[in-house]
């Protein structure tokens, strides 16, 4: 993997390449990672990889025109090539009235840990441990089991002609496991993430899936309708990305999202709700800047159920007379062997403990995951998706019985509106909709609308 | 330039000559070989000898360029011109009887030697933990070149063309009273891959993959209500002249105009309804209940942690009545076009075409060489893929497609033949359960039928069933000439997740009583 100092001699070789060129800017990001990952199933592993990965982007600018090059090898040739090549297609495309001057210099917030050097120097036998601790479980408890252990050391630099330099590197891992009991009635998953490897327990992980798939082996059949669930932090995180995703100021004016009908000061959810982005949560992969460069920093988006604004890309703000704040994604890819880079979306927890939670509901499910989701109304956030891997039955304030998996059709908006519970938060890994920090929560009348048969 | 194919296949046979000399039978291709740098010929046969030196009993090197070209526009300009150019040797390897993989963006001989010694060492750490050792099916010694049939190269052609048709088929749909906005794009793909193996594979592929596709958008500022519609021409694997001879641009005023009508529409009722399914939106639920499930790696729990497993283990193999018995489903490696077609896969195995549902009944599966042996077969089927140099290659889709009816019926007669039901066409949102039972589709547009003539469009519509009873409700289907070839560029599996492109045929298709569902929940 390049050295910081190797990143920016190449942002600075390409920058000076693109500059010959009259009225050419250029602006340049250096990513490199090297991840590695041991996947194991059947109570055995089953691959396992160490993967170095380089790519150079360069986007070369003449006055409204632009248009990007992306390489993966460094050699004078490739580089003559990348410049070329950009300088040819920006000559080409069409006048982008949208195009936005480079930026200069920035000032970004302090992200420290981020990188984590234990993590950055694992080995192929400390993923094999961690594995071996899932296989030395499952076989204890006659289960079966499949997994994951990911980690990666990343980095990205910025730079551009108008004296931007940015410069960013985090390590991620991640450990998911599902046991499955050998009848193939019962099925139950754990998993974490975070930028440490440290941080975790591959023993403790794989018991939570096993205990999870024995106590939900020979579900009983629940009827479809509309439930008080208990969502653990893999649910909640999956389903909370689409609205995450929804946050976007030029969308919302357009007319064409769940925020058009919505302003600063709209309070949405009760008070305990508050949704922030934070781009030093260094567990989260999180970076402290736009892939343009823009400083990102750490804001509540809901604060106290109240809607404080929404993201603003420079072209937006310029155009509607507002402050921009950077282009914010989705959960990104941190914790497992991915990787990449995230905004750091987190939804605050509470104090409630798991039992607790449980403990308040006089008839309602524990939902341990969800899968396969996906949008069908974008202006209600509408979801789809199901349940998986250890959905249980509440009464009188305790787990009752394993019960089958359901499709759900439901919307974050409603899962936070109704919400009147929180415990504290994980960083699932390995789950649809990237890294989040989340809590387990308690919400009400959500609509689980068939059953599925899956186990 | 001198290609040294029969010199390689002596250097790396070495021990195993006796194996080789059983199963090497070049077919050393005719067409033009596409191997651009001779030196690959030296990195292949140092990598495999460095892996077989340090202990590995099976080594493949896998040598990826792949070029990307993208283009994408909204209304009246383009926002991204972007090309992409990715290089790089992953060298896998069986050690101790555990897989191995390394791979690294430095294409040179040492760092391929390098890349295979750490495959090794990984796999040598994997060892102690493995209970039955990984056994490859036998595979003739493949020697072949194949490439994308196609006549123009999509990266030849002038980049103001491709962005000038974006931007004509955003003015023709903006033209449309009601429409707001129109986005447009396109991708070319160009993956490239020499592959070499201790098994005697020398085999080099280039498979050229278009994405051509648009999105109009209608909203009405009075309600707050939006409505987009997809137009539905699949990605193809194919030259230019895809695009030249569709009808995108020819087409964009109508997919404007449904917009506009589908945001006019009354909401469904839900209920259950017969339902035709177009081709544009069958192609998707054949990909996600029947292409899935007959993965073998899945059935057998080897992808239970992320993508699930499935309900077509092999116990029910030749007893399980899938689908109703008119219904043949298979899977093809070489159909004309297809995403996934190729000479070859990442395991050096011949493409085929198979069964893998005959006459309502499950039959099949895919498999690699790797899992041939698990059900007793004794060859692959070639479904083995990696996306990239870095990706470990496993088992991915075959292009599985749906044999048309015997006798020829079109949609039309379809619909003439249907007293009360919905037609839906594209591709919509879509979801499936981690065994492939409970599904849940939308579509692009909906379409009231009623006394055998379509009457008005629908809006909110999803259709949800349980495979197997969807499969077995189907009672009617059209005939060879309704067959159409959709695909998607981006089907995901794996951990980490990597893609495959893969397209699947069928005509369209009628069925009994289906439960629609009503998704508007705009003013709940």
């Amino acid at each position: 993997m390049l050295t910081q100092p190797e990143a920016r001699r190449l942002v600075d070789r390409i920058t000076t390449l693109v500059r010959a060129t009259k009225g050419a800017e250029a602006s340049v990001a250096v990513r490199g990672s090297r991840d590695g990952n041991t996947r194991f199933a059947v109570n055995e592993i089953t691959s396992s990889g160490d993967v170095d990965r380089l790519s150079i982007t360069l986007t070369v600018q003449l006055g409204q025109r632009a248009a990007s090059a992306t390489t993966n090898q460094q050699d004078d040739r490739s580089i003559d090539d990348l410049v070329g090549g950009a300088l040819r297609m920006a000559r080409l495309a069409p006048e982008n009235p949208e195009q936005m001057p480079l930026l200069g210099r920035q000032s970004y917030v302090a992200a420290k840990g981020s990188a984590d050097p234990a993590t950055a120097k694992l080995t192929p036998d400390v993923r094999a441990r961690a594995a071996g601790a899932a296989l030395t479980a499952a076989d204890g408890a006659k289960v079966v089991i499949a997994g994951f252990v990911g980690h990666g050391s990343h980095s990205l630099t910025l730079g551009t002609s108008e004296g931007l330099s940015a410069y960013h590197a985090w390590t991620t891992c991640g450990m998911s496991c599902t046991a499955r009991t050998p009848d193939a009635t019962g099925s139950g998953w754990a998993g974490a993430g975070s930028n440490r490897m440290a941080d975790l327990d591959a023993a403790a992980l794989a018991k939570v899936a096993v205990d999870k798939a024995t106590s939900s082996a020979a579900p009983r059949k629940l009827e479809p309708g509309r439930y008080t669930v208990i969502l653990e932090p893999a649910a909640v995180g999956s389903l909370l990305a689409f609205l995450a995703n929804a946050f976007d100021a030029r969308r919302a004016d357009e007319g064409r999202s769940f925020f058009s009908k919505r302003r600063p000061g709209d309070k949405l959810f009760p008070e305990t709700i508050t949704l922030r982005s934070d781009p030093t949560d260094a567990a989260l992969a999180s970076l402290p800047f736009d892939l343009e460069g823009f400083p990102l920093a750490p804001t509540r988006w809901i604060d106290k159920g109240v809607l404080t604004g929404l993201p603003y890309s420079r072209f937006w703000a310029k155009k509607q007379g507002k402050p921009p704040t950077g282009r914010l994604g989705g959960g990104g890819g941190g914790g497992g062997g991915g990787g990449g880079p995230s905004v750091g979306w987190a939804l605050d927890g509470g104090t409630a403990t798991r039992d607790e939670l449980i403990k308040s509901v006089q008839r309602g499910v524990l939902i341990t995951r969800f899968w396969y989701l996906r949008a069908l109304d974008p202006q209600s956030v509408l979801v789809t998706g199901l349940t998986r891997d250890g959905t249980f039955l509440i009464e009188n304030g305790a787990i009752s019985h394993p019960v089958n998996n359901f499709r759900f059709n439901e919307s974050p908006v409603q899962m936070l509106a109704r919400c009147d519970g929180l415990g504290p938060t994980a960083i699932p890994s390995g789950v649809e909709g990237g890294s989040l920090r989340v809590p387990m929560l308690r919400t009400h009348e959500f609509n689980l609308a068939s059953i599925s048969e899956a186990i | 330039m001198k290609l040294s194919r029969r010199s390689f296949l002596a250097g790396v046979a070495g021990g195993s000559a006796g194996a080789l000399a059983l199963f090497a039978e070049p077919r050393l291709a005719a067409a033009r070989g596409l191997l651009t740098e001779p030196k690959l010929d030296d990195l292949v046969k140092r990598a495999l000898g460095a892996a077989t030196k340090a202990g590995a009993s099976y080594a493949d090197v896998r040598v990826v360029r792949i070029r990307r070209e993208s283009i994408a526009t909204r209304e009246d300009r383009v926002e991204r011109v972007a090309a992409n150019e990715e290089y790089g040797v992953g060298v896998r390897v069986i050690a101790g009887g555990a897989w191995g993989f390394a791979a690294t963006p430095s294409v040179t001989a040492a760092d391929a030697e390098r890349a295979a010694r750490d495959a090794v060492a990984i796999a040598k750490a994997n060892a102690s933990l493995m209970k039955r050792p990984v056994v490859l099916a036998p595979v003739p010694a493949n020697v072949d070149v194949w490439q994308t049939a196609l006549v123009k190269d999509p990266f030849k052609i002038p980049l103001e063309d491709k962005a000038e048709l974006l931007l004509a088929i955003n003015r023709e749909a903006m033209k449309v009273p009601g429409v707001k906005f129109a986005t447009s794009q396109y991708a070319a793909i160009a993956e490239w891959k020499l592959l070499a193996s201790t098994d005697g594979a020398y085999i080099e592929q280039e498979i050229v993959r278009l994405g051509p596709g648009y999105t109009v958008t209608a909203v009405d500022d009075k309600r707050g209500e939006f409505e987009s519609r997809d137009h539905d021409l699949p990605p193809r694997q194919a030259g230019w002249e895809y695009v030249e001879s569709s009808t995108l641009l020819a087409d964009a005023r109508r997919i404007g105009e449904e917009a506009v009508e589908k945001l006019k529409a009354p909401s469904v009722a839900p209920g259950k309804k017969d339902l035709i399914l177009e081709p544009s939106n069958l192609y998707l639920t054949i990909h996600e209940s029947i292409g899935h499930s007959t993965e073998l790696d899945r059935a057998m729990g080897y992808e239970a942690n992320a993508a699930g497993t499935s309900f077509a283990t092999p116990d029910k193999r030749g007893k399980l009545r899938v689908a109703a018995p008119q219904l043949t489903f298979f899977a093809d490696k070489t159909t004309p076009g297809g995403l996934a077609t190729c000479g070859y896969d990442d395991d050096g195995v011949a493409t085929q075409k198979w069964n893998l549902v005959e006459n309502g009944m499950f039959v099949g599966y895919q498999t690699t060489r790797e899992q041939a042996a698990w059900i007793g077969e004794p060859a692959s089927r070639g479904t083995c893929y990696g996306d990239s140099y870095g990706s470990f290659p496993f088992q991915r889709m075959a292009n599985v497609s749906l044999a048309p009816g015997p006798r020829e019926r079109s949609l039309a007669d379809l619909i003439a033949a249907t007293d009360d039901g919905i037609v839906i066409s594209g591709r919509g949102s879509w979801s499936i359960d981690h065994q492939r039972f409970n599904f849940q589709f939308g579509g692009q547009t909906f379409w009231e039928v009623k006394r055998g003539k379509k009457t008005r469009m629908l809006r909110d519509v999803a259709y949800q069933a349980n495979t197997i009873e969807f499969w077995n409700s189907c009672d009617a289907l059209g005939g060879p000439a309704s067959w159409w070839l959709g695909g998607t560029l981006s089907d995901g599996k794996g951990e980490p997740g990597q893609i495959n492109s893969v397209s699947h045929g069928c005509p369209p298709a009628r069925f009994k009583q289906v439960n629609i569902l009503n998704t508007n929940r705009r003013n709940p």
